[in-house]
């Protein structure tokens, strides 16, 4: 007799095509499940509308990661290489960090040097987007992790190849044994098995 | 997928426009077009020398939209592009107003016009006059000249570009830009609609390769019509950005211009099921590319003159960066991109047709002012009259309601000669159904 414990991860069934697949997504939004997701060797347009999902925060985070670019290198730049900070009273700024301006070309020392200072302002931007952008992604769909239950099944090693999967985990409140598998059954789903999570 | 789009959903034929119910908008863009014309008339005698900078610019505004039109169906076509099929006849009519263009453009060639734009031409007809009355050729006689006169030898050694009588003179190119764009522009709507016949995909085909051949004479043509008319208002100055620069804002535009002949369609009942919001946002991703462009474009060109710090070259800047035109550059630098930037950051207001016609509204409006910036400023130095002719804006807007009231009129009522859509694409139902 086994002693490992088990936890049910929930139900995986498998479709035959991306269209049963799809269809099969609009079943289960419009069941009202929450905790499920689908699993396909590509991407596949308009899935997002047939789960349901609604649209990512990521653009959100990702625009704020830029401005936030675009701040840091203005204040650097302005506050070690122009006055302009004295202009607007808050010169203290600047005596925390030694003002060395650097003349080039007869420009000025004030704000109107500003050009001389968007490829910097550019290139945060961009690299304080990029960044908000990979890890934010990886932190809303939980990435790196080191497994995940759904490879106990020998069956969905098909994901990455020709097999489309349907899983609705157990941690869905509408999640019942026998409900869910027959829900599964009636959007045409195959191979259904309950994934069990060895803990 | 639900909503899935079929042949036998689309009518036969096509869909055709009725200029009746779309009589308002026409009829005012003919009446601004027919008034403008008459107080052109009017500006054209009385005041030919500051009437010939607003002709040069509001016909190269609308040059503009004729090279974006061009553009978009030339790129669409040569990238085996589906998603626009349901859009590409607007491009392709918008493409082919350049016959009417050319004829508005025609006045540039009267020596009366183009003398007070194009200094470098004065001096280049009285070296003509010279080499006539003494012998030898213009060149010898530009040469001549430069010894009282040494800002002149910058002309003697542009003389190759920059002349009238040989066979790559100003006017010779003037007459090949239109010929180019009128060859690629009828020719890919002529193989779109003999496609209406017989729906044979090898039309299709056979305008992807003709559009990878015709894209490098088409770069140039905008590239040289952007040198000739504009660069051309100051023969000292020179910018290898500018070609780039004004492509730019020819994209950019048109594809403005043409969501909002979409919307102004759909508001009247037509491509209601052939265009989706999936086709706004695919167009307004573009638009918000091309406004990122033009952005780095623009900044690449005005840093490193700045930076360069060379006589030559800052001219341009330092006329349209003092005075009051500083005001309009930095509004140009927040209207042009920071505003259109953020505008179309959200993927919802690019899909929602409403939200999205209103900015490119003021795309256009932007674009506008873009072209003016860099037109008028010239006027007053180049004449000498100080940094405004006073009270010339009224002969900025004559020209504009002229040249953009009559291509307006033309072009809305052109649409209705042929389907507003190319109805037998094989592809259209895949535009027709797109997802993005």
């Amino acid at each position: 007799m086994s002693t490992t414990l088990k936890r049910v991860h929930g139900y995986l069934a498998e479709f035959d095509s991306v269209k049963d697949l799809y269809h099969a997504a609009e079943h289960v939004r419009d069941a009202g499940y929450q905790r499920w997701d689908v699993h396909s060797p590509f991407p596949i347009h308009g899935m997002d509308e047939a789960m349901g999902n609604p649209s990512s925060k990521l653009p959100v985070f990702v625009f704020c990661g830029g401005i936030t670019g675009t701040t840091i290198a203005f204040t650097l730049e302005t506050i070690t290489q122009t006055n302009f900070w004295s202009h607007i009273g808050l010169g203290f700024l600047q005596k925390i960090v030694e003002t060395y301006p650097t003349v080039v070309q007869g420009k000025p020392t004030d704000i109107w040097t500003l050009p001389a200072f968007f490829p910097v302002m550019f290139e945060l931007t961009i690299l304080f987007s990029a960044f908000t952008t990979l890890f934010g992604l990886l932190a809303l769909i939980g990435l790196p992790r080191w497994n995940h239950p759904l490879f106990v099944s020998k069956n969905f090693g098909k994901f990455s190849d020709d097999g489309f999967f349907v899983c609705i985990e157990a941690r869905d409140p509408k999640f019942s044994q026998e409900g869910t598998k027959s829900l599964l059954e009636k959007a045409g789903g195959k191979n259904i098995e309950l994934v069990e999570d060895e803990i | 997928m639900s909503h899935h789009v079929t042949f036998k959903d689309l009518p036969q034929g096509g869909e055709k426009f009725e200029p009746v119910k779309g009589g308002k908008l026409i009829g005012t863009l003919g009446l601004f077009g027919l008034l403008g014309i008459v107080a052109s008339a009017f500006f054209f005698f009385n005041n030919t020398a500051t009437f010939a900078y607003s002709w040069l610019f509001a016909v190269f505004f609308c040059f503009t939209f004729v090279v974006g039109g061009c553009f978009w169906i030339l790129l669409h076509s040569a990238s085996n592009s589906s998603w626009g099929v349901a859009v590409r006849r607007i491009w392709e009519n918008m493409a082919n107003m350049v016959i009417p263009l050319a004829i508005l453009a025609s006045p540039l060639l009267l020596t009366s016009v183009n003398q007070p734009l194009y200094e470098w031409m004065v001096h280049h007809r009285e070296a003509a006059h010279h080499a006539t009355e003494h012998g030898g050729t213009v060149k010898e006689a530009l040469h001549h000249m430069a010894v009282d006169n040494p800002h002149l030898h910058v002309l003697v050694t542009k003389f190759g570009y920059m002349n009238l009588t040989t066979w790559f003179s100003w006017y010779s190119r003037f007459a090949a830009y239109f010929l180019v764009l009128w060859f690629i522009a009828r020719t890919l709507r002529g193989r779109s609609l003999k496609q209406e016949q017989d729906g044979d995909i090898k039309h299709t085909i056979w305008s992807r390769q003709f559009s990878c051949i015709v894209l490098l004479p088409f770069a140039l043509t905008v590239t040289f019509a952007a040198y000739d008319w504009l660069v051309g208002l100051d023969y000292n100055w020179f910018s290898t950005m500018w070609g780039v620069y004004i492509f730019a804002g020819c994209a950019w535009s048109s594809m403005a211009l043409s969501i909002l002949v979409v919307t102004w369609l759909r508001s009247l009942g037509y491509l209601q099921k052939v265009v989706t919001g999936e086709h706004y946002h695919l167009m307004g991703k573009l638009l918000f590319a091309f406004t990122v462009f033009w952005a780095y474009i623009s900044f690449s060109q005005y840093f490193l003159i700045w930076y360069a710090n060379i006589t030559e070259e800052t001219r341009f800047y330092l006329t349209r960066n003092t005075e009051e035109w500083r005001a309009v550059s930095i509004f140009i630098l927040l209207g042009h991109f920071i505003g259109p930037f953020l505008f179309l950051l959200s993927q919802k207001r690019k899909k929602n047709p409403v939200i999205i016609s209103l900015g490119c509204l003021w795309i256009l409006f932007m674009h506008l002012v873009d072209i003016y910036w860099i037109v008028i400023p010239e006027r007053g130095p180049s004449l000498g009259i100080g940094v405004f002719a006073p009270g010339a804006w009224v002969q900025d807007i004559a020209a504009l309601c002229a040249v953009f009231g009559t291509m307006g009129f033309l072009y809305l009522r052109g649409l209705a000669k042929y389907s507003l859509y190319p109805w037998r694409d094989p592809r259209l139902i895949e535009s027709v159904n797109v997802i993005n």
